[in-house]
């Protein structure tokens, strides 16, 4: 087992770093980039001289080759003169105009204290880049310009985390029983109830979904005269007439008015895992009620009840575990295009807006913090296994 | 026993001995027949193809009134009316038009055209690429297989929506010279979908021919002098075909969901040109003043997603050779 871990252990950094290798390159590879809508202005006047431009790129670090790009952003740029004064290697010179050495690919800060955080005092920003393993996640380019990657995420995070545990916790709570009693009562009028229920789930595009919910529960609502629920972002900040703070009398930023917000998002979200995962739990106890081991539990004269509750659904829930590890990740980065559509301020609206504003720290910083996520997930759930199931071992 | 009923069951044996056995499509279309979801939903498909195919070029011929040019012209995906801008669905445009005053039926059409296309082109790259590594993997073993199947690995650990979309985001803007925009766009996303959907037919073929390797057929077109590679074509990769089938069909309805879903979030196939994710873009912002526009291209989407599950169901039951009819 110890050296089953070590090996993943070591698979799995390996896959983290692949991977940000790939969109790293991929990233500094395209043309374009952030800096290619600058010159769009149509006055000549407004238009930045490529001295500007220069500069630019130096203070985002685009002047770097990809791979010194890279290792700043892992590790650091402190180091960035001494390792390249031992190489000794002056690179492209077109993007070292300055001095001709290394120490033209620190940027502007950097280079002003001499290469080191030596004198830094620890306090906000450091003059030079520690790196992401030093827990330097860099600057936000563009969406929130001057912040910190740390702080634009953590602004975010904790309303995805809201949103994604409740819809996780709801769901298993209403998936396990109904995806089990439909594999008990096979063929019964629930069961082709949920099975038709999960076939639509897993066909309904989600976004399309959370349209129909908007129409429905805010547009028709207030057709209607019902009290309408809000169909976007986290708090009220002003209290329409007739509408469901209105009605219930909500204060805007109570918790009431969290949860109304939620509502929409969170039902949204809830029916689709619903969907697949009570079918998932019904075809896994399906497998369990064919099993010998059930057989023999009824044969030895045991009640039906404890048959299925004390033999089958504990061995049932044993896939589940899969589940519920994978939605580990999720719950960090968010449901894309749920809070896209509820204009959700969460971990996948910023991401989706980051993308579009190009602001490559916050999407590095998404990525690498998902993936690390995604591979912890399938550790913790392959140990898990071994833990639970003691038939499988690893080796 | 009487001597009459031996008679019988020896003609009965005698039957079945002689007769032609089934072709084996035949016995497929038969049970698959008897699931009436999918027969069902493959009409359905089949009719709904000619129908993106047909519709159009129909209705390129026949002319509706354009208020703000004042005059009749035909129905085209980019001409704009604005003087009838999110019109509600009238004789002129049964749909409606869209916020540039386009009639939005034509463009659900075209839009399945393409939706449709590319669906077909990234399973069909996917299933095929996936099959081929599989069996490689499967036929040569050893170092081969390991490094394959790390790849695999890889490939599904990674969290797939967010590369999706960044992966999108950064080529988005490339333009292949040779192809008009539409088909280059289509192009990089086909790329894009197929990188990540190959590892599902990779797994399914590897394990087939890993059964399959050392069977005596095997070694006889060995012993005929096939070579490696045609003995993977000819050989490994149709036996691995009716699982592989059943996950296409499946891919269909994923791949539709999750390039609509990349076109909805303005990754995916750029305005003007057409697609059932790119046309539900902007809608929020007519919500409450046309909400119809919302309707139709999901409703496109769902059905089709929906046909393709369905359709994948009754085809993994009709070409699983474990169940008998």
């Amino acid at each position: 087992m110890t050296n089953y871990l070590i090996r993943r252990g070591f698979q799995m950094v390996i896959v983290v770093i692949v991977a940000t290798i790939a969109i790293f390159a991929l990233l500094n590879a395209v043309p374009g980039g952030p800096l290619s809508g600058l010159n769009l202005a149509a006055d000549a006047k407004s238009r930045f001289s490529p001295e500007d431009i220069a500069r630019l790129e130096a203070m985002l670090g685009l002047n770097k080759p990809f791979y010194l790009a890279y290792l700043t952003w892992l590790l650091g740029e402190d180091w960035v003169d001494e390792v390249g004064a031992t190489i000794g290697n002056p690179g492209p010179a077109d993007k070292m105009w300055d001095t001709g050495t290394w120490v033209d690919f620190q940027s502007p800060t950097c280079k002003n204290v001499g290469g080191t955080n030596a004198e830094w005092d620890g306090d906000g920003i450091s003059p030079c880049r520690r790196g992401v393993i030093r827990w330097d996640w860099g600057q936000s380019w563009s969406l929130a310009r001057g912040q910190t990657v740390t702080s634009v995420i953590g602004s975010r995070v904790q309303n995805t985390v809201i949103l994604m545990s409740s819809v996780t916790v709801i769901s298993l709570i209403v998936a396990i029983p109904i995806g089990m009693i439909s594999a008990v009562k096979q063929y019964s009028k629930l069961d082709y109830a949920v099975t038709t229920f999960s076939f639509f789930g897993i066909a309904m595009p989600v976004f399309w979904f959370g349209l129909l919910m908007i129409i429905l529960f805010g547009l028709k609502f207030k057709e209607w005269g019902l009290p309408y629920f809000p169909t976007g972002d986290v708090f009220t900040t002003r209290v329409t007439p007739g509408s469901l703070q209105d009605v219930l009398n909500i204060q805007p930023r109570s918790l009431a008015d969290r949860i109304a917000h939620l509502f929409l998002p969170v039902t949204v979200l809830t029916l689709l895992y619903l969907a697949g995962w009570s079918r998932f739990m019904r075809s896994s106890m399906l497998e369990v009620l064919r099993q010998d081991y059930v057989r023999t539990a009824r044969a030895k004269g045991l009640r039906e009840r404890a048959v299925i509750v004390k033999h089958a659904a504990r061995n049932a829930l044993i896939p589940l575990i899969t589940i519920v590890v994978f939605q580990i990740p999720g719950i960090f980065s968010g449901a894309i295009l749920t809070e896209t559509i509820f204009n959700y301020p969460g971990m996948g609206r910023l991401f989706i807006d980051s993308l579009n504003r190009d602001d490559w720290p916050i999407v590095m910083a998404i990525l690498f913090i998902s993936a690390i996520l995604v591979v912890i997930a399938t550790l913790v759930g392959d140990i898990l296994y071994t833990i639970v199931d003691p038939r499988i071992r690893f080796d | 026993m009487s001597v009459a009923e031996i008679d019988v069951d020896a003609l009965q044996a005698e039957a079945l001995l002689t007769d032609k056995p089934e072709r084996l499509l035949v016995t497929y279309w038969k049970r698959l027949r008897r699931h009436r979801l999918a027969t069902a939903s493959l009409i359905l498909l089949v009719m709904l193809i000619l129908l993106v195919i047909v519709a159009p070029i129909i209705m390129e011929h026949r002319t509706y009134y354009n208020v703000s040019k004042g005059e009749y012209l035909n129905y085209a995906r980019d001409t704009q009316d604005l003087a009838a801008r999110n019109a509600a669905p009238t004789s002129a445009h049964p749909l409606g038009t869209d916020e540039l005053g386009r009639d939005v039926l034509y463009r659900l059409l075209v839009a399945g055209r393409l939706s449709l296309f590319i669906a077909f082109t990234v399973v069909f790259v996917q299933e095929t690429v996936g099959m081929f590594l599989g069996a490689v993997s499967g036929y040569f073993g050893k170092w081969v297989d390991n490094l394959i199947q790390r790849i695999v690995e890889f490939v599904i650990i990674l969290p797939t929506l967010p590369l999706l979309l960044t992966l999108s985001s950064i080529l988005r803007d490339l333009r292949i010279e040779a192809l008009p925009p539409e088909w280059s766009q289509a192009v990089v996303i086909i790329v894009i979908l197929s990188l990540f959907g190959w590892t599902g037919a990779c797994r399914l073929a590897r394990g087939m021919v890993l059964s399959l390797r050392n069977q005596e057929f095997t070694e006889a077109s060995k012993a005929l002098g096939l070579s490696d590679l045609q003995i993977i074509v000819r050989h490994m990769m149709p036996n691995a075909l009716p699982p592989i089938i059943v996950s296409a069909t499946l891919g269909l309805s994923n791949v539709i969901l999750v390039e609509s879903a990349l076109s909805f979030l303005g990754f995916g196939i750029q305005q003007p040109v057409a697609t059932w994710g790119n046309m539900l873009q902007d809608v929020q912002k007519d919500m409450f003043t046309a909400p119809w526009k919302a309707l139709y291209p999901g409703l496109a989407i769902f059905i089709a997603s929906l046909a393709f599950n369905y359709l994948g169901d009754g085809l993994r039951d009709a070409l699983d050779p474990r169940l008998k009819l």
